[in-house]
């Protein structure tokens, strides 16, 4: 309700706010675009799950804005990013809103992002105007696909992250480094696993590294989606799925819905295994208090999932201008830094800290990371490639039909 | 001050009640049928081009919405049944005059203020298996561990919701019936009682009868919230079946836009299916 509330009012600010034709601002300079911005705000939709991060955007980006470009930062916290698409179509399906949509920018990517693309409803064009644009390597695949989706100028990328498990060095000194080794563990240890039930994000991840390990590697999974080669996969990977529910968490007659469930089953000792696409979050959860300071992070011998996470910004949004300012701040040296700070957050940067200045190159190379959370290029070894949303949804679709009903 | 409020009143009494109704109606009409009109379009996957009924044949079509009604059905049953006889009893409890009565009453409504949403974390961290009364259990050698503790939330039997359910609307219907027997009197049961009818008799032909049209009134709002309410059985449900307005709720932020249609006929059927039964329940009394 309260977030219904938040998006009325965001729609009504923005119905007021100056239109703001894209076309006219792709033909400005820079200098013209931050004095178009100036004074104006913008309307960032954002998973709102974790402090940390709604901190660093609302004060430390929210701050910066306020102070040197005198934009208000106004972000609007979701539950799903889909909630935001759903305004966006709505606005567009309504023919009502052009240049003056409620949302002007999105924390996106994987299906949201495709969905947006295929539907035209995300604005094109615009990512070589940003400044720090230069600082990113737009060559490599990594960031110029997003889920597989070629990224074609349509969003700015923001943070990397890549899965990783946790588990307490107290209670589970072993853990099971492989997928195979934890399939054999979850047999040895029953009732001390489970995942969350797709659709959950983190739950669906679990699910396409069991699909990963059952097709071979993921080499054998790269290219668009190929319903043959699915059918082959999908059975193995429900057979194994399906043969470990027996010793899962309540003998895998249900699911947790969603990974906060997880989090708080693994800190509540009910299980003894934690997954997650961000492992900053166990330093998060360590210092908060919710998991022992013995909760560790780490990596899979096999690999685990990477993505790159974007900011997008709606074709109708009514502040182009202004996003463009806080995507062009995002990237900035200074801001991937102290976003990668454990303190503040411990994201990935998406930037070359080579092109950035030597001040923020020194900041990159003594970074500190928190004890629990497993290295970046430790993780980065054993890198797994996204599938493209073919794929990711055809095993959500098949594992509620035949594992999780 | 009494004089011109009645006369505000005549004024507005002298109109067509239809005239005088028009201003609620309106508001009515607009957000509550506005809403309805566009989910029912949606659900006709207006908007995107041409009408088909494709939602509503996928929709009614999959088993997977039709478990899950049967379970929305269920916690909807169970949750009004139970709170219909225990809000019954209490009311009929707290109209006697005895010592500390307004205390007891104050502590029977005080639950009414909390939300939903706080409601169902309260009972997940009471009765879930590493909730306290689980660590009680634990504490006192009971069970070895969470696994040990019976399941009670995210359960096969919705036993959670429906505790929350009970819980949360056995003060609403206690207090609509409390007013009621207030507005009723003493005298009819009186009557029953100088005519030699024993107490209990006295209760169960004279007040019940009377009290019946609010008591059906009463459980079909809380029939209606708990069949359609999303709130609860997300925090507290299953992962599989989920309750209906939980299936619509996915559907709805389902990355895939053809899923939108199908999330809006889920929500037109919580609201068909709920009408109907309400109307039932009222027309067969």
């Amino acid at each position: 309700m309260t977030r219904m509330m938040t998006a009325i009012g965001a729609l009504l600010i923005a119905g007021t706010a100056q239109a703001q034709d894209g076309d006219v601002l792709l033909a400005m300079s820079w200098d013209e675009i931050v004095e178009t911005a100036r004074g104006g705000e913008v309307n960032v939709f954002m998973w709102g799950g974790a402090d940390t991060i709604n901190a660093y955007v609302s004060d430390h980006i929210g701050g910066i804005l306020a102070d040197e470009y005198d934009i208000t930062l106004n972000r609007v916290p979701l539950a799903d990013t889909a909630e935001a698409v759903n305004i966006v179509l709505g606005e567009v399906e309504a023919g009502a809103g052009m240049d003056a949509g409620a949302v002007d920018m999105i924390w996106i990517n994987g299906e949201n992002f495709r969905t947006m693309k295929q539907g035209d409803l995300v604005w094109c064009g615009y990512v070589d105007k940003l400044p720090n644009a230069s600082l990113v390597d737009f060559e490599n695949p990594a960031i110029a696909n997003d889920f597989g989706v070629p990224v074609e100028g349509c969003e700015v990328p923001w943070s990397r992250v890549q899965f990783a498990f946790a588990h307490d060095t107290a209670r589970t000194p072993e853990p099971p480094r492989s997928i195979p080794e934890l399939l054999d563990w979850i047999e040895a240890n029953p009732g001390r696993f489970t995942y969350p039930a797709p659709p959950d994000f983190t739950g669906a991840a679990f699910v396409r590294h069991v699909f990963t390990h059952a097709a071979g590697g993921a080499d054998a999974l790269v290219g668009p989606f190929d319903q043959e080669k699915f059918d082959a996969v999908a059975a193995d990977t429900w057979e194994i799925l399906n043969g470990i529910e027996p010793h899962l968490w309540r003998e895998g007659v249900t699911y947790p819905t969603s990974i906060t469930q997880l989090q708080q089953m693994f800190a509540n000792q009910e299980v003894d295994l934690f997954f997650t696409y961000d492992p900053a979050e166990i330093g998060t959860a360590v210092e908060n208090g919710i998991f022992p300071e013995t909760a560790m992070s780490y990596g899979l011998s096999d690999g685990t999932l990477a993505n790159t996470n974007y900011m997008a910004i709606p074709v109708n949004a009514a502040n182009k201008a202004a996003a463009m300012v806080t995507q062009n701040l995002l990237l900035s040296g200074e801001a991937q830094l102290e976003k990668a700070q454990p303190e503040i957050w411990g994201a990935a940067a998406v930037i070359e800290p080579s092109r950035a200045s030597a001040e923020v190159q020194e900041g990159f190379a003594t970074l500190e990371r928190h004890p629990s959370v497993v290295p970046v290029e430790e993780l980065g070894q054993a890198a797994l490639p996204e599938l493209t949303p073919d794929w990711t949804r055809a095993i959500e679709d098949g594992w509620i039909r035949n594992v999780g009903n | 001050m009494a004089g011109s409020a009645t006369s505000a009143i005549e004024v507005i009494g002298r109109g067509h009640p239809w005239l005088s109704l028009a201003p609620a109606l309106c508001v009515i009409a607009v957000l509550f049928g506005g809403g309805l009109v566009l989910g029912l379009a949606g659900s006709l996957g207006m908007g995107r081009g041409g009408v088909s009924l494709d939602a509503w044949i996928a929709v009614l079509s999959e088993g997977r919405v039709w478990r899950s009604l049967g379970l929305s059905l269920w916690i909807a049953f169970a949750s009004t049944a139970l709170a219909c006889l225990i809000g019954l009893g209490a009311a009929l409890l707290l109209r006697r005059r005895f010592p500390g009565q307004g205390l007891a009453r104050l502590l029977f409504q005080i639950n009414l203020t909390i939300p939903h949403a706080v409601g169902a974390l309260g009972i997940l961290w009471l009765l879930s298996q590493s909730g306290f009364v689980s660590r009680l259990s634990a504490g006192a050698g009971l069970i070895d561990g969470p696994a040990g503790f019976p399941a009670l939330t995210q359960d096969r039997f919705a036993i959670g919701i429906i505790a929350h359910y009970v819980w949360k609307e056995v003060p609403f219907i206690g207090l609509i019936l409390l007013a009621n027997m207030q507005s009723l009197g003493d005298d009819p049961e009186s009557a029953a009682r100088s005519l030699g009818a024993s107490p209990f008799a006295a209760m169960r032909l004279v007040l019940l009868p009377l009290l019946m049209p609010a008591l059906i009134r009463a459980g079909a709002i809380v029939f209606a919230f708990s069949f359609g309410a999303w709130e609860v059985p997300v925090l507290l449900g299953q992962s599989a079946p989920v309750a209906l307005p939980v299936l619509a709720w996915q559907r709805f932020t389902d990355p895939d836009l053809a899923t939108r249609p199908e999330a809006m006929a889920i929500a037109m059927l919580i609201a068909l299916v709920a009408a109907l039964l309400i109307r039932v329940a009222m027309v067969r009394r």
